[in-house]
């Protein structure tokens, strides 16, 4: 007989061997089945992303954005560059100006990102899922993969057609401005491209854990978007701690050619936010292999 | 071969699920029935492997679930047919469950046609009608060809051509030498369709039988008699025997066989024009059984 007193749930998924009771098997089913694995689920999760139509709005929302405040940043920061003191030209960065769709960007990858999950919640597919492939790490593992897959490419095109627009409006104004080529530049469209794939990681994790796309969307305003327009209205140290380290802010140093010394380095800032992703993530895995689907 | 043992379901203070033990055997279908509330999905989502057990253990093949080496070709479930993304393809939805498993894509297509939906495979599922999805939730089940399926209330939104053609689908799969547990509250349907029962309660096991001996065991067997003379007949029979007049000429009889109700009837000189043992239905015996279970559920409302 059987010796069991295992926990039987997601617990159990490292498997025990257990003398196999074999009742009459259909003789039409071949039982010698081939173990599935973790590519088997990231083909899953894949085939899941590209026929979930919010992916392709989300992206070509973000696209449109940045695109279009690339341009329209461009032409009146270039037009007023002229008029400028000394000391703003000086701090004049042409390639944060190009590059301020972000902003609104890193929401777009983050609902996307989110959605990975609280789609899943919403529709209740998560029941199918975890009955396809209940190891719940390999279920979120392949999520997050096919997202950087998505979100670093298309990251990267979201922040150069956002340079190449910002730049060429900056110099039809007047203003200074970048080429490709110089080192500032691929720093910020690489860099702008990792942010964005952060973005939507911060938004899995978050999904992973509040289930609901709501209130995702919510908390991804208030912490991306809310908390950065008051940082500079919060008291004294505070504000500056925040200013220095709250982590979309300090991720989004990495567009910024200017350097402010009393600001991080832009990869010290991107390695805050990754760092802060990377505990959330840590923190949704837990979460999503002990929760009841 | 489902084999569920000690398995128990605490949420805080209650048991949704308590100390259950059964097997489900192959070669017949299992009904699974209990009241609203008893614990049966808790059960289903345990033996799936969707909610940790408290204690106790559930195995499929010997194996609990999640550590089949691929989930879907050693079990098939339907437990929310509704739960499509509504912007993806039916053949999508099925293509995603079936790469996660290694499933070969033109099994895909032979589970669309196994259900009937080869021709609207390609709409977007939440164009679907409730019996459209009832039957992708069935193709997914189907996908892997497992030798276990399991149903949560597989008729539900189903029409009378859907119920016969599941009926028929449990029938062949369980002649086919699988496992099949269905659960639902359709008792006509359970007691066509079944061999065997497992009827849980308050999260307890309440009965283990065959369908045959559940129905005899749970419910006193009626003897309708029709006659004219219904008051000259009432005082003949024996005064353990439960007598209720259904109108002026006709009584229900339990506790007395027809045969002696004819004898009497006979030696009494009372005219009979009818006297049929009454067929008792699962429906009935599973009232009498649960009633108990049913009004504790009302007084109190206990988990899930």
């Amino acid at each position: 007989m059987r010796h069991t007193v295992t926990h039987l749930g997601p617990k159990a998924a490292k498997g025990k061997l257990f003398p196999r009771v074999r009742g009459r098997r259909p003789a039409s089913n071949d039982t010698r089945t081939s173990r599935a694995t973790f590519w088997h689920s990231l083909r899953a999760e894949w085939i899941k992303m590209r026929t979930m139509r919010s992916t392709l709005y989300v992206i070509l929302g973000a696209l449109a954005f940045s695109m279009g405040l690339a341009a329209l940043s461009g032409s009146s920061a270039g037009g007023e560059y002229a008029r400028l003191p000394p000391a703003d030209q000086a701090a004049f960065d042409p390639l944060a100006t190009s590059l301020r769709g972000y902003l609104v960007a890193q929401i777009a990858f983050g609902l996307l990102g989110g959605l990975v999950m609280t789609s899943e919640y919403g529709a209740r597919t998560i029941v199918a899922t975890l009955t396809s492939v209940p190891h719940r790490a390999r279920v979120l593992g392949s999520k997050a993969a096919v997202l950087v897959g998505v979100a670093l490419p298309v990251g990267v095109l979201v922040s150069l057609a956002g340079f190449l627009i910002g730049q060429a409006s900056l110099s039809g104004a007047g203003a200074p401005h970048l080429a490709l080529s110089d080192g500032a530049a691929l720093r910020g469209v690489f860099g702008g491209g990792m942010y964005l794939a952060l973005a939507g990681l911060f938004g899995l994790a978050l999904g992973a854990v509040i289930c609901s796309t709501t209130a995702t969307v919510t908390t991804l305003f208030g912490v991306m978007l809310i908390v950065q327009a008051f940082a500079p209205a919060l008291p004294g140290a505070v504000g500056d701690w925040v200013s220095k380290f709250w982590p979309p802010i300090a991720g989004g140093r990495i567009i910024t050619a200017f350097r402010d010394p009393e600001l991080l380095s832009p990869w010290a800032g991107l390695a805050v936010m990754a760092g802060c992703v990377a505990a959330l993530l840590a923190a949704a895995f837990i979460v999503f292999r002990e929760r009841d689907a | 071969m489902i084999e569920v043992r000690g398995l128990t379901k605490r949420y805080g203070e209650v048991l949704a699920v308590d100390d259950l033990t059964f097997a489900v055997r192959p070669g017949e279908v299992t009904g699974f029935l209990g009241p609203n509330g008893a614990g049966k999905s808790t059960t289903l989502r345990m033996i799936l492997g969707l909610d940790a057990a408290s204690s106790g253990t559930a195995t499929v093949g010997g194996k609990p679930y999640p550590a089949q080496p691929a989930p879907l070709k050693a079990v098939g479930a339907l437990l929310d047919p509704g739960a499509v993304l509504p912007g993806r393809t039916a053949y999508h939805h099925l293509l995603a469950l079936a790469a996660g498993n290694g499933i070969p894509r033109n099994r895909v297509d032979e589970a669309l046609a196994e259900v009937g939906l080869e021709k609207v495979a390609r709409r977007r599922a939440g164009t679907y009608s409730l019996g459209m999805r009832q039957r992708l939730g069935i193709a997914a089940a189907l996908l892997g060809e497992p030798p276990v399926l399991v149903f949560d209330e597989p008729l539900n939104g189903l029409d009378p051509e859907g119920i016969v053609w599941i009926r028929s689908l449990m029938r062949k799969m369980a002649a086919d030498g699988r496992t099949v547990l269905m659960s639902s509250h359709l008792m006509s349907e359970m007691e066509l369709t079944a061999d065997h029962l497992i009827v849980i309660g308050r999260g307890k096991l309440i009965a283990d039988t065959t369908m045959k001996d559940f129905i005899e065991a749970h419910s006193e067997r009626e003897v309708l008699v029709r006659t004219p003379q219904a008051e000259t007949l009432r005082p003949l029979l024996p005064g353990g025997a439960g007598v209720r007049a259904e109108d002026n000429h006709t009584l229900v009889v339990t506790g007395l066989e027809a045969a002696e109700i004819g004898a009497l009837a006979a030696a009494g000189g009372v005219e009979l024009h009818e006297l049929s043992p009454r067929q008792v239905s699962l429906e009935k015996a599973f009232m009498n059984l649960t009633r108990d279970a049913v009004e504790y559920q009302a007084e109190r409302e206990t988990g899930r």
